[in-house]
């Protein structure tokens, strides 16, 4: 019974008029947490604030310069799949939390690499934000690890069958990071236009990268 | 056999390879309280209180009816709290008492 300090009830009869910015019982067990834990100088009154902040400046725009910087500069794809953490945090200062690793894996015509998490989200969040909602639900933390084609087709992702597929399961130190494959008739795009095509999916291994984006959503 | 030793050798987390339906590729704009609990949780990180393995292993320990009842965010911010109260670092009854000063904040409100 731990999880509920008490019944949360309201014997106010308009507490029921529905204000739309009222906040529910977990908002208002956020808010009860985050300013108990201030209270008690355990964390910074403007640590959250300056974490959301950071939150929001992590978008799959990282990750897609990072890929676009690896297509086009060899010996920085060479550092960056011996050591995704150092290469990312010495060529464009993302840093990683505590000790977690960052292991980049390459697709090639050969090999095809899919990321998940079966127990939760785990999730490379420093070079693409915020897990989508289905990286985080059942169906496809359930199904990647054991029919990935199938999974992979619900995406629109068919492959030819001599492609290996790997999984890989994340964990709470070790995030992984899919390099995906260059198209074709790309040579003449530049290392931004290269990174304008690559969006959070191809970097998570469900979808290729495509040179129209519009075609490929 | 007795029929239970699935819940011995899998715990609620522990969904990899089971059956499961399609993929609703969806996804959703978080609410402000949801940015501000993932905020909360890399905060608790860095100070080392409650670190990502005793986060997950924190909703784990819901048990699995709430673990499906919950959503994301409302899964983390129940297991902070059972996590903090477990390390003495807050009590039930602290907790209740803040929730309420946080919801007569609206409740004053709209009585003016």
């Amino acid at each position: 019974m731990a999880a509920s300090p008490h019944e949360y009830e309201h014997d106010h009869p308009h507490a029921e008029v529905s204000d739309p910015n009222r906040p529910g019982y977990y908002d208002i067990m956020e808010t009860a947490v985050r300013e108990l834990l201030i209270e008690k100088k355990l964390i910074g009154a403007d640590e959250i604030r300056r974490q959301i902040e950071v939150l929001d400046s992590r978008t799959p725009a990282l990750g897609a310069k990072v890929v676009a910087r690896a297509w086009v500069d060899p010996a920085f794809r060479t550092r960056l799949l011996t050591n995704g953490r150092a290469a990312c945090e010495e060529e464009f200062g993302i840093s990683l939390y505590d000790d977690t690793q960052l292991i980049v894996l390459e697709n090639t015509d050969k090999v095809h690499n899919l990321i998940v998490c079966t127990l939760c989200s785990c999730y490379p969040r420093p070079v693409l934000g915020l897990p989508p909602d289905w990286y985080k639900a059942k169906p496809y933390r359930a199904r990647a690890v054991t029919e990935p084609r199938a999974v992979l087709a619900e995406f629109g992702t068919i492959l030819p069958d001599d492609v290996d597929v790997r999984v890989h399961d994340s964990t709470a130190m070790v995030r992984y990071l899919v390099l995906p494959r260059r198209p074709e008739r790309t040579e003449n795009l530049t290392e931004e236009e290269l990174a304008a095509l690559v969006t959070r999916d191809t970097m998570i291994g469900v979808v290729p990268v495509t040179l129209n984006r519009e075609a490929a959503a | 056999m007795t029929g239970s030793e699935h819940l011995v050798t899998r715990l609620p987390n522990d969904i990899g390879g089971l059956p499961a339906d399609r993929i609703e590729q969806a996804d959703h704009e978080l609410a402000p309280w949801e940015k501000r609990c993932h905020a909360l949780a890399d905060v608790l990180d860095f100070h080392k209180i409650i670190n990502t393995e005793e986060k997950r292993c924190g909703v784990e320990a819901l048990g699995a009816e709430m673990v499906a009842k919950l959503t994301y965010y409302e899964r983390w911010i129940v297991a902070f709290s059972n996590i903090l109260f477990r390390k003495g670092i807050l009590s039930p009854t602290e907790l209740a008492t803040k929730m309420d000063e946080v919801d007569a904040r609206w409740t004053s409100a709209e009585d003016k």
